[in-house]
């Protein structure tokens, strides 16, 4: 796996640095000071930092569970992922090297994504089916990635306000995660109706997550304002890989305690984004970073 | 890019997802209970669980309910045994590719041999005869048996084949009267104190049991000809004696024993196997952590490349314990907690293929419904814990 990581990196890596060599022959009748101003504002340098929010959406690529039933459907344990629920958020440093209308783009981010399941358990005494007891399991995800994401990025048309669309991939270190784990039953076995909400379990959850990659791709514009661009973008990002440790699935004696283990899992995000991006070449005092690209 | 992304995709591993799992097998019967006793192994690589059932009223004796697992503790199969095999024991007896286990009768209390496939299904009830089955022994694929024949108030000793045919019999008396008769009785219908009764074989080939003789829960030492032991190691009446022995070399065990609610664990501990001595005089190291009269379990298996004795207990924060000791010196080497949330109960441990342990227990789903559970660790969790 490390030799693939490391292959997809040298391609990325190659690619910009082939997008580096190209240079474009100075036309014939071009005066030598106008060819030298055409070359370099045919290229630039962006920096920039970026800010937003995601909601993020598992996937169950294998399902895996502690309760295993005898008697019952297996499917009536299985984990139900909610889409897109909650808020996570993200901050991103920008660097951008622009060449006759793309840009190459290196965004290392931190992202914080939540996602989360429920699952439901139901006992029913076959004697007295007024006796049973329901139980709900509510888990809420956070998991915190340091990402390093390289785009292609290509704006189709404008001068001060310019759509663009991007398409990119990233590998995502894991920095931290946490579970947040909430049962609340309803007993209607004890003479009455009890209705019972635990307070939540929160726990690492660290070492049943791993570092992963995938693709990401979206739209966005930016507005020239001076001489520094503002900057809006949507991005869905999704994982190619398990983004689950499968070694340590079963290691939380605190979370196998209540009967959960993590399944494989697929990561989707919606990343919107804001920031401002500054340029890093100047002709002159005068020169404008639009004037050309 | 995105072909070699793909190309590039963390598989699954079948050899992962074998090597650590937890399960909990559940029924979505109200009134359900299960509490396992032992777990084997299979050949296919999968384990199978002998476990008590609670028998609707007015049963005064538990069921007996046998569960097949795949190597990644998937369900296969269960068998909820009629109601005319109660009270069944361990361990699982293996011997010629089958596995063994004895049960009772519920209208004469009598002993019943039965014979599982490795896909657990019953193939055979033999009848052994003699009355209320306590503790068995895989004796080369012989069976030393231990029972308690109510009638004559004896402990009773047996070696039996896979054929259920008695070839050897010693009995030693409880005491008169009624007052351990009643500790029995409270046993086997769980109504009371569950007593560690055992019976095993010294690496010197004497039989041992470990049960009432003479009104004390004693270690009794026998050759199975002769009517006196020849040797006992007393308890204090009740209330204190051995919890569980695994015979190391020599008179040299690795024990646990109880007193007045106390538990000590005794790695390395010399037993006189001759004449009379005392258990509480053995000292031991005392874990507050425990239950009163903890149910102890003593494995020896090899981690690290070195041999160690295995201790699995109940602690009071309602996790299954593990401790683990050199089997030379009795050094400790490290624990390893299980379960946490719901109860968890230690029922059985053994040893699996791939250099790992299956821990077999009871936990309490929601707290109320007891269910079976099965925790394999792998070989790296063992390395880990017990350096």
């Amino acid at each position: 796996m490390r030799k693939c990581y490391l292959f997809i990196l040298v391609l990325l890596l190659s690619s910009a640095v082939l997008a580096q060599e190209k240079r474009p022959p100075i036309p014939f009748n071009t005066s030598r000071k106008k060819a030298n101003a055409n070359q370099f504002i045919e290229q630039q340098w962006w920096l920039g930092f970026k800010a937003g929010i995601n909601w993020a959406k598992a996937s169950p690529i294998k399902r895996y569970t502690i309760l295993t039933p005898i008697n019952y459907d297996a499917s009536l344990v299985d984990k139900q992922y909610d889409s897109f629920k909650e808020i996570g958020f993200q901050t991103t440093i920008e660097i951008t090297y622009y060449y006759h209308g793309f840009y190459f783009s290196l965004q290392p981010s931190y992202i914080n994504s939540i996602f989360t399941y429920s699952n439901q358990l139901k006992w029913v005494n076959s004697a007295n089916a007024n006796e049973s007891l329901t139980q709900t399991y509510s888990q809420s995800q956070k998991v915190e990635y340091a990402d390093f994401p390289f785009f292609v990025k290509y704006d189709i048309t404008g001068r001060n306000l310019r759509p663009f669309v991007q398409l990119g991939m990233f590998y995502s270190v894991l920095l931290n995660a946490q579970k947040s784990v909430t049962v609340s039953s309803t007993d209607v076995a004890s003479g009455g109706t009890n209705q019972i909400d635990s307070q939540p379990l929160i726990t690492g959850a660290k070492d049943t997550f791993g570092n992963y990659w995938g693709f990401t791709g979206g739209a966005g514009a930016t507005y020239q304002m001076g001489n520094v661009r503002l900057t809006f973008e949507a991005n869905y990002r999704q994982s190619l890989v398990n983004i689950v440790n499968a070694k340590n699935r079963f290691s939380n004696d605190r979370l196998s305690g209540i009967g959960d283990a993590q399944d494989d899992l697929n990561l989707k995000n919606i990343v919107v984004s804001a920031g401002v991006l500054f340029p890093m070449r100047y002709l002159s005092t005068s020169f404008k970073s639009n004037d050309r690209n | 890019m995105l072909l070699i992304a793909a190309s590039c995709s963390k598989k699954n591993d079948p050899q992962i997802d074998s090597a650590k799992f937890v399960r909990i097998y559940d029924t979505n019967k109200f009134d359900a209970s299960y509490s396992p006793i032992d777990v084997k192994q299979t050949p296919d690589s999968g384990y199978l669980i002998l476990a008590n059932r609670r028998l609707p009223d007015p049963n005064f004796f538990n069921g007996t309910y046998l569960l097949k697992v795949d190597k990644l503790g998937a369900f296969v199969s269960e068998l909820e045994v009629p109601d005319d095999k109660v009270a069944p024991i361990g361990p699982l007896l293996e011997a010629s590719g089958k596995y063994y286990f004895f049960s009772m009768a519920p209208g004469n209390y009598q002993t019943q041999l039965s014979e599982v496939a490795t896909d657990g299904t019953i193939t055979k009830t033999l009848p052994v005869g003699g009355s209320y089955p306590s503790a068995a022994f895989n004796d080369a694929g012989n069976f030393v048996l231990l029972r308690y024949d109510n009638v004559a108030k004896q402990s009773v000793v047996s070696l039996v084949n896979p054929q259920g045919s008695t070839s050897k019999s010693v009995s030693f008396t409880i005491g008169e009267g009624n007052g351990v008769e009643e500790k029995f009785i409270s046993h086997f219908t769980r109504t009371g104190r569950q007593f560690p009764f055992q019976v095993g074989k010294t690496s010197a080939g004497k039989y041992f049991f470990n049960g009432f003789y003479k009104y004390t829960f004693s270690l009794v030492f026998t050759d199975l000809v002769n009517k006196d032991p020849l040797g006992v190691a007393q308890g204090q009446q009740a209330d204190g004696g051995f919890s569980q022995l695994l015979p190391l070399e020599g008179s040299r065990y690795a024990a646990a024993r109880f007193n007045f609610g106390d538990n000590y664990l005794l790695p390395s501990v010399t037993v006189n196997e001759n004449g009379i001595s005392s258990i509480v005089n053995l000292g031991g190291n005392n874990l507050p952590e425990l239950v009163q009269n903890a149910p102890v379990k003593i494995l020896s298996l090899k981690v690290n490349e070195k041999d160690i004795v295995l201790y699995s207990s109940n602690t009071k924060s309602k996790q299954i314990a593990l401790f683990g000791y050199d089997k030379t010196t009795g050094t400790f080497l490290g624990s390893h907690y299980l379960g946490f949330s719901n109860p968890f109960e230690i029922a059985s441990a053994t040893p699996t293929t791939d250099g790992g342990l299956a821990v077999c227990g009871i936990t309490y789903v929601a707290g109320k419904f007891s269910r079976i559970c099965l925790f394999k660790l792998s070989k790296a969790d063992l390395s880990n814990s017990f350096k």
